[in-house]
């Protein structure tokens, strides 16, 4: 074997090695993190888009392709990333404003990004829509979500 | 130079007329890492037309993008090059980490910049322009021979303002493989979607998939000779189209505006994104109940 291929199976052998690695490197665990908190000056900012309606149906479709793959298509979180229900009353009872910070700031730590490049307005709309979720949930139901439930405790539409 | 008027007339329109999520830029980093667990898949090229003396080069490269963490994101390439009446040489390839060190938005977010590249003297992707221009008229047999084992380094500078972007990146480079001098380049970088509010309809022409920008970048010499004599440099304009929720298209014509510099690098680009990459990695490991 000469140096060459020696170097080139090294580099290989490296980069096999290196990404099992790096995907452990992710957060396994998510717990609430009580340090995210919104300022109290952010957190009064009130939505300034009048319709609401249209508002929401723009903000569900940024939802579906920003935030879905974390919180579940029916924002109800999934099983992987421990992303939190956004149907919660401990989400739901924050401000409009905390909602728009958290998603402009993100909280990089636990692995939810900073959507600071979504431009401000589509923010706000995706605050609308979660506003939606208020109304269409019920936070009562104690029962377990579908998309939180382990794989095994699933509906099986099969069965 | 009439092109040139025309390109930055375009341009000016575009991002005057502004009001899509995907930077736009091929050579300026702006603050905005890759989502953890996410992998981005692209492919690009950047394609000169030559100068006095040199022949016509198309560029292409491999780009492996992976989220590690919400503050580190990880980058492997791999680059070729096709030079017309040459040849086509695999060009060798590089491994990016970038590290973003505070966690929320700031009114300027750092990110810091660390590579290492393992190519020859006939790459011409030119992700970053420093140091002198390369010179020309050399055979790619001759500039295949010459190893280039070299550590970059950048400090990213970024700001969102409203709904602009501003990045500014200063780069140092230094060959590992001989004696040269640190070489330095910088990159400036403008842009901002085409529309701010999101219809709830299905769209896929429509503005809110756009995003436009302008990008300024080129060489400062070494540490042997700092400035501007016989750099390059290049103002690009650029947009970017979400094509779907998780693929984008790039393109970016950058005119060369000293006399070292190429008349023209054209940029193009395809991304795909497998979000959640990690986890399904990791569920293929997991031990079922």
């Amino acid at each position: 074997m000469n140096f060459k291929t020696a170097r080139i199976m090294a580099v290989n052998l490296f980069l096999i090695l290196a990404l099992p690695l790096l995907i452990s490197a992710q957060e396994s665990q998510h717990q609430p993190d009580p340090t995210w908190q919104a300022p109290a000056e952010e957190a009064a900012k009130t939505n300034p888009l009048p319709d609401k309606t249209e508002a929401a149906a723009g903000g569900r479709k940024l939802f579906l392709r920003d935030c879905a793959n974390c919180h579940g298509q029916d924002a109800h979180g999934t099983e992987d990333t421990e992303a939190p229900d956004l149907h919660l009353p401990a989400v739901q009872k924050q401000s409009d404003g905390a909602l728009f910070w958290k998603i402009s700031n993100g909280n990089v730590k636990r692995g939810m990004p900073a959507f600071s490049r979504t431009p401000e307005a589509s923010r706000w709309q995706i605050v609308s829509y979660l506003r939606t979720l208020k109304a269409g949930s019920d936070s009562t139901n104690s029962e377990q979500p579908e998309s939180r439930k382990p794989e095994s405790q699933k509906n099986d539409p099969k069965k | 130079m009439r092109i040139t008027l025309y390109l930055l007339a375009i341009c000016i329109l575009l991002v005057a007329t502004a009001a899509a999520q995907e930077s736009p830029y091929f050579v300026t980093y702006d603050h905005h890492l890759e989502e953890a667990g996410n992998l981005e898949i692209g492919i690009s090229s950047t394609t000169g037309v030559p100068r006095t003396g040199e022949r016509a080069f198309f560029a292409p490269y491999l780009e492996l993008e992976y989220g590690a963490k919400g503050w580190w994101t990880t980058e492997f390439y791999l680059e070729g090059q096709s030079t017309r009446g040459d040849s086509t040489i695999f060009t060798g390839w590089r491994w990016e980490n970038r590290f973003r060190p505070l966690a929320r938005e700031h009114p300027i977010n750092p990110v810091l910049y660390v590579e290492y590249e393992n190519v020859n003297e006939a790459t011409r992707i030119q992700k970053e322009i420093v140091g002198n221009a390369p010179p020309v008229g050399v055979p790619n047999s001759e500039l295949q021979q010459e190893h280039a084992h070299e550590v970059e380094a950048k400090l990213i500078l970024s700001s969102n303002i409203r709904d602009w972007n501003v990045s500014e990146n200063f780069i140092v480079e230094k060959n590992l493989s001989g004696n040269e001098p640190f070489e330095f380049g910088y990159s400036l970088g403008v842009s901002r979607p085409l529309a701010t509010m999101v219809s709830g309809k299905p769209c896929r022409l429509c503005r809110e998939n756009f995003a436009a920008g302008v990008e300024l970048y080129g060489g400062l010499g070494s540490s042997k000779g700092f400035g501007l004599h016989q750099t390059a440099h290049y103002f690009a304009p650029g947009i970017s189209w979400q094509l779907s929720d998780n693929s984008w298209l790039r393109l970016s014509p950058g005119i060369g505006f000293t006399g070292d510099s190429n008349p023209l690098l054209l940029r193009f680009g395809y991304t795909y994104e497998i979000r959640g990459f990690g986890n399904k990695v990791k569920s293929l490991f997991r031990k079922k109940p």
